[in-house]
């Protein structure tokens, strides 16, 4: 009897209505065995001691960063909680002069949001032609598409290097640049967007249109509507990346430290730098760089989640 | 064999079959693949051939305006009352005439085209104070693709025009009216909303993806390197030089490198998807088993590595693995271990902490798309299967892995691939550390092809080796990819999911 | 209100595949004309090329006197209701049916005049104000409907409007449409794959396969004089019983020897016979089963068989049995005049004799289907 709670029971159901996994009570009572118990016993178990695991690094991460950075050691020390709790970390990085961190933040920032605005355009697009519209050379686009996207990225990157830098758009300009070089090729990544235009029925296209709508209309007025959960999905993702890029990054604004992105600066606190003395607000500004984006992606997170698990049963 | 024999056949014996089947059938596709460039080939030249017929047939029966129209682009249309593409049709024609044919010899087209051969022949110099510039190898390399891509783009514009000319005649003498520039601009959010859609995208893409793909092909046949600098060095072309240097075995070349780092690529993209794959999906299981509580917050709990930025996460993880970081310290001040483990300078450590963090970093992500496909599978298939009298493992092997599999096959292909190019987890974490002597070109131990490409171009400025190595990296994807999709039935068919 | 025309309209898919071939009809002007067949025969593929969501290959597509060949959907002045339905889920019910009207920029007064007529000819007046997804499925059939009536169209297409419903809401719907087609007189196009649909609702019925016309007519005429094997078998509801006989002429008159027994031909089909210098040949006879007759008493000239499987169907019963050549074949019996003990009597496993008369008789060349008499 016991055995059949085993299967993976189908108490929560994804609701696509509203793009979220939601838990279902199941009416009726279930007796439950010794063998029950103790495999729910073991499971809690194991779940108790992964939180603890992936939940650690970030607890560390904060406790690091209200360290004292004049009383005790801006570096690695041998202990987890501060003898002295204090903000010193935190004051200098946002109001020492010698701290780029407020301008690198606001870099960031700038480029997150016009990448979140301009990618999803693009995105959307492509990814809207390519499912609903039928038009000569839809396969071969589809087709050149996933052969440039075996090509490792970074292969190309001298290139668009000093393409950038015919147009003035590194160092000084690194800002633009990234902004042009993040969005410029965005359209390949359609894949996930295309899935979920695929699943909406193509007779809604065909009603709209015998009723008198131009194709145009009916992307804007019936199908964006729709998309609602994939558009916020695209703009979460578009908005994040920027935050995360090191690569890139470091070689636009090479030099230029006023035009660093955080992660280019902060990396170099700890790697390039002496980490020792800059350990510390390194955990202070991954602080402040890792808790908006957190809190905006757990808000955000039934639309991400829509969008991974369609996006990986659609390939 | 037919059918029912291979029926018959039990789990381990089907596989044989089939690998056996694939491998047999490997000369038959080869042949079938040249064949089919061999016949693409062919129709290539007919239509080429035809293409010509066609243009030389259309000037010989077109009236003067299309006879015109052969030298002013766009004159026809304009005639023809279709003001708005005669207009874009001169107007790229000026554009390329300017651009091939400029005053100043050293911007035009012409110009980067002849010295493509050559990548340039006189270097700049300084002659005293006075700088006296020559060739720059990059941007003739560069320029001279551009100039080609716009010469076909020119070839291409020229052939619509007269197609155009050749429509337009058939269309006035058939009795119909042609379309109005007002119907040109209206049909673009109609009929022709997918170029309206595409054109930005498919500008983006060419401009700044192919072009750089194909100049940085063009590279890996050249000798730009670190002594190679234009303009002060011009560098040229070489043939297939770097592609031995890569490749070949000898003591001055990089080829015992390369297949250490390519294996242990290798290696690394299968733990880094499969070990991700079934732990993901056994801690999926256990969260959504019937009587858990708390199953959001659990999901949270994980899902909180994916949003926080990697370079924060990755790099606090890579330092607590620190000699001198948390985990040895206080595993040392516990009287556990003597001295510190070397996470990060043993090389076999070094690939177990990669492989052990990315699980730590994987999980959440396979979690959260293996609850979203588990509570796809139909209910009735486990009450089916429970009345035929099968356990909770048996249904588990049978219903709820064949499941995952078949409907995740395609996302599993993107994410070994995309393991493979895994920059940002191997990059961030050891940075290829630790480093050998025994190994060439400043690779590390736990360097993927993908950091060691980075590190060329970053550190070493060898941009022929790097170029090598994108081309080697794009090749073993596309191969993976081919013998994938030929294998799984699911990743097919685009239309069999709509 | 316009006829549509149809000449050697050809639909071929990817340059190889060919869905229809040379479809040629004439639908006039306020006629309800239902394509019916199979899946796959091509009908749905029709309408779409009607309504312009396809591209027609070959032909030419006339609605009233315009060529509309390559005229966009929305100019074609058609409406269209969908299987699914295909309602805007996100907007509400008044504005899916207000949508088409407010993109041509019509009069708001005008909008909401033409809504509410249709809301009140369909009973959904109550449900304006709601999102499609809080309908049932019959309202949500009815708010396509009503979206297609708002535009006024000159003419109305249907693809199987009704098979997503269930079998009590559909016979319910049928009826509705028949209302409808009264109160709303313009062309009908509608295409369904169920022949009671078909037989019901259309003026006239073309029935398809494989691309093909099989047969255009009005109910009764597919239904009295099928054209080919497909038609005779596809109309009518159980289906016809086809046995293997044999067609003997005997100086003017023909007969069928079928089973052991002879059944003469009637004067009028013997003549189309005789015209078309008919002589003796096998062929593939059909009889409908509500033209067999049980033979209780004289067995003279009746078709010996076992019965295997008895239906009660209320006021009448459904009997598959078995003849002693091994074809199968179905009766139908009103149960009115039957008395218990004949009723006792038939039952699995026991004797039964029926025939027919000669005029209920479809008589098929078997090489080519088609039926010799008409």
């Amino acid at each position: 009897m016991s055995k059949k709670n085993e299967v993976p029971e189908v108490d929560i159901v994804i609701d696509h209505e509203a793009g979220v996994i939601r838990e279902v009570k199941q009416p009726g009572l279930r007796s439950k065995s010794g063998h029950e118990r103790r495999v729910n016993g073991g499971i809690y178990t194991v779940l108790v001691i992964m939180s603890i695991i992936w939940l650690a690094p970030f607890v560390f991460l904060v406790f690091q960063s209200f360290r004292s950075y004049i009383t005790e050691s801006g570096g690695m020390v041998a202990y987890l909680l501060p003898k002295q709790w204090s903000l010193d970390n935190y004051i200098w990085l946002l109001t020492d002069e010698k701290s780029h961190f407020l301008q690198w933040y606001g870099n960031t920032l700038i480029i997150a949001l016009f990448c979140a605005v301009i990618q999803t355009l693009m995105v959307l697009s492509v990814s809207y032609t390519l499912s609903r519209l039928r038009f000569k050379g839809r396969k071969l686009i589809m087709n050149v598409v996933l052969v440039l996207g075996m090509f490792p990225g970074f292969l190309t990157m001298i290139t668009l290097y000093f393409l950038l830098k015919q147009l003035g758009l590194t160092q000084q300009g690194a800002i633009p640049g990234l902004i042009l070089i993040y969005c410029a090729s965005s359209g390949m990544g359609y894949y996930i967007s295309k899935g979920f235009f695929d699943t909406i029925p193509k007779s809604l296209d065909e009603s709209a249109r015998i009723d008198g709508a131009t194709r145009a209309q009916v992307f804007m007025k019936i199908i964006m509507p729709l998309a609602k959960p994939i558009v916020i999905y695209t703009i979460l993702m578009a908005f994040m990346a920027p935050w995360g890029d090191y690569v890139f990054a470091s070689y636009v604004a090479f030099g230029s430290e006023p035009n660093y992105n955080v992660a280019v600066g902060l990396y170099r606190w700890v790697n390039v730098n002496d980490y020792q003395g800059f350990f510390t607000r390194f955990c202070a500004g991954g602080v402040l760089v890792a808790v908006p984006i957190t809190a905006l992606f757990l808000a955000l997170q039934k639309y991400y989640v829509e969008g991974v698990t369609g996006g990986a049963v659609k390939g | 064999m037919n059918d029912l024999d291979y029926l018959k056949l039990t789990g381990l014996s089907k596989l044989a079959y089939k690998c056996r089947q694939f491998f047999c059938g490997i000369p038959k596709k080869l042949a079938a693949f040249f064949l089919g460039i061999g016949r693409f080939l062919v129709k290539l030249v007919m239509g080429i051939g035809s293409e010509i017929k066609d243009v030389a047939a259309t000037f010989a029966n077109g009236d003067w305006k299309t006879k015109l129209s052969y030298l002013v682009m766009g004159f026809g249309s304009a005639a023809r009352g279709q003001w708005g593409r005669g207009l874009l049709f001169f107007l790229f024609q000026t554009v390329f005439n300017v651009y091939m044919f400029m005053p100043n010899a050293s911007f035009s087209g012409c110009y980067y085209l002849g010295k493509l051969s050559t990548l340039g022949t006189i270097e700049t110099y300084r002659e005293g104070r006075k700088t006296v510039y020559g060739d720059n190898s990059f941007f003739i390399l560069l320029y001279g693709v551009l100039t080609i891509f716009f010469i076909l783009a020119f070839i291409y514009t020229w052939r619509m025009n007269v197609k155009q000319n050749k429509l337009s005649e058939q269309i006035l003498k058939s009795g119909k009216k042609l379309k109005s520039t007002k119907d040109d601009i209206k049909s673009l959010a109609d009929e022709q909303f997918h170029k309206t859609l595409l054109a930005l995208p498919t500008l983006g893409v060419t401009v700044f993806t192919i072009l750089p793909i194909i100049f940085m092909i063009l590279v890996a046949f050249t000798n730009f390197d670190a002594t190679h600098q234009p303009p002060s060095k011009l560098f040229t072309w070489v043939g297939w030089d770097n592609f031995r240097q890569l490749l070949s075995s000898d003591s001055a070349s990089y080829g015992n490198t390369f297949g250490q780092v390519l294996l242990w690529t290798l290696i690394w993209a299968f733990f880094a998807t499969f070990l991700n794959y079934f732990l993901g999906m056994l801690v999926a299981i256990m969260i959504n088993k019937k009587g858990i509580k708390l199953k959001k917050m659990w999901r949270t709990i994980l899902v909180m590595t994916i949003a926080i930025p990697q370079f924060v996460s990755l790099l606090y993880v890579s330092k607590m693995f620190a000699a001198d970081g948390l985990i040895n310290t206080y595993l040392m001040k516990w009287g556990w271990i003597a001295s510190p483990i070397p996470f990060w300078t043993d090389p076999v450590w070094a690939r177990v902490t990669v492989i052990v963090i990315n699980v730590w970093i994987g999980i959440p992500y396979l979690m959260l798309i293996a609850t979203g496909i588990l509570m796809n599978i139909p209910a009735d298939l486990y009450e089916s299967a429970r009345i035929d009298g099968a356990n909770a493992f048996q249904m588990y092997k049978k219903i709820t892995l064949p499941y995952m599999l078949f409907v995740t096959g395609p996302y599993l292909l993107t994410s070994f691939t995309g393991n493979i190019n895994n920059f940002n987890v191997i990059f961030l974490l050891s940075g290829g550390k630790p480093l050998s002597l025994e190994l060439s070109g400043n690779a590390g131990y736990t360097d993927l092809l993908i950091t060691w490409l980075y590190k060329m171009t970053v550190s070493d400025t060898n941009y022929k080796l790097a170029a090598v190595m994108g081309i080697l990296v794009f090749l073993v994807c596309a191969v993976i990819n081919l013998v994938v999709y030929n294998m799984i039935p699911s990743v097919k068919n685009e239309e069999d999911f709509q | 209100m316009a006829s549509v025309t149809l000449e050697h309209v050809k639909k071929i898919y990817d340059k190889k595949v060919v869905a229809v071939h040379d479809f040629n009809l004439e639908i006039k002007d306020k006629e309800f004309v239902v394509f019916v067949g199979p899946s796959g025969c091509g009908k749905s593929t029709t309408l779409r090329m009607i309504a312009g969501l396809e591209d027609i290959s070959e032909g030419t597509l006339k609605i009233g006197d315009r060529v509309v060949n390559d005229v966009e959907p929305k100019d074609r002045d058609i409406a269209m209701v969908f299987q699914n339905y295909a309602l805007y889920p996100h907007i509400s019910v008044y504005e899916n049916m207000a949508f088409s009207l407010r993109l041509r920029k019509m009069d708001k007064e005008e909008i909401h005049r033409r809504v509410c007529q249709a809301a009140d000819i369909l009973g959904i007046t109550e449900y304006l104000g709601r999102k499609p997804k809080a309908l049932s499925g019959g309202q949500r059939q009815r708010v396509a409907i009503g979206r297609a009536i708002v535009r006024e169209p000159q003419v109305f297409l249907m693809d199987e409007p009704l098979s997503n419903l269930d079998a009590k809401l559909r016979n319910q719907m049928r009826a509705e449409i028949i209302l409808l087609r009264k109160r709303i007189d313009t062309t009908f196009i509608y295409v369904t794959h169920d022949q009671t649909e078909a037989m019901t609702l259309g003026d006239r019925i073309v029935i398809m396969k494989d691309g093909f016309i099989q047969q255009v007519g009005t109910p009764q005429e597919v239904f009295d004089t099928p054209k080919n094997l497909f038609v005779a078998g596809f109309i009518g509801s159980p289906q016809m019983n086809f046995l293997k006989a044999r067609l003997t002429k005997n100086g003017q008159g023909y007969a069928v020897q079928v089973q052991g027994i002879t059944v003469p031909l009637e004067e009028k089909h013997n003549e189309i016979l005789r015209r078309k210098g008919v002589g003796d040949m096998d062929i593939v006879l059909g009889v409908r089963p509500e033209h067999t007759s049980v033979r209780f008493g004289n067995r003279e000239n009746a078709i010996e068989s076992t019965i295997t499987v008895n239906e009660m169907m209320g006021s009448e019963l459904h009997l598959h049995v078995s003849t002693a050549a091994g074809d199968s074949v179905i009766l139908r019996l009103p149960t009115v005049d039957l008395d218990d003990q004949t009723r006792q009597s038939l039952s699995y496993g026991n004797k039964l004799y029926f025939n027919f008369p000669g005029k209920v008789m479809h008589l098929f060349d078997p090489k080519t289907e088609e039926s010799l008499l008409y």
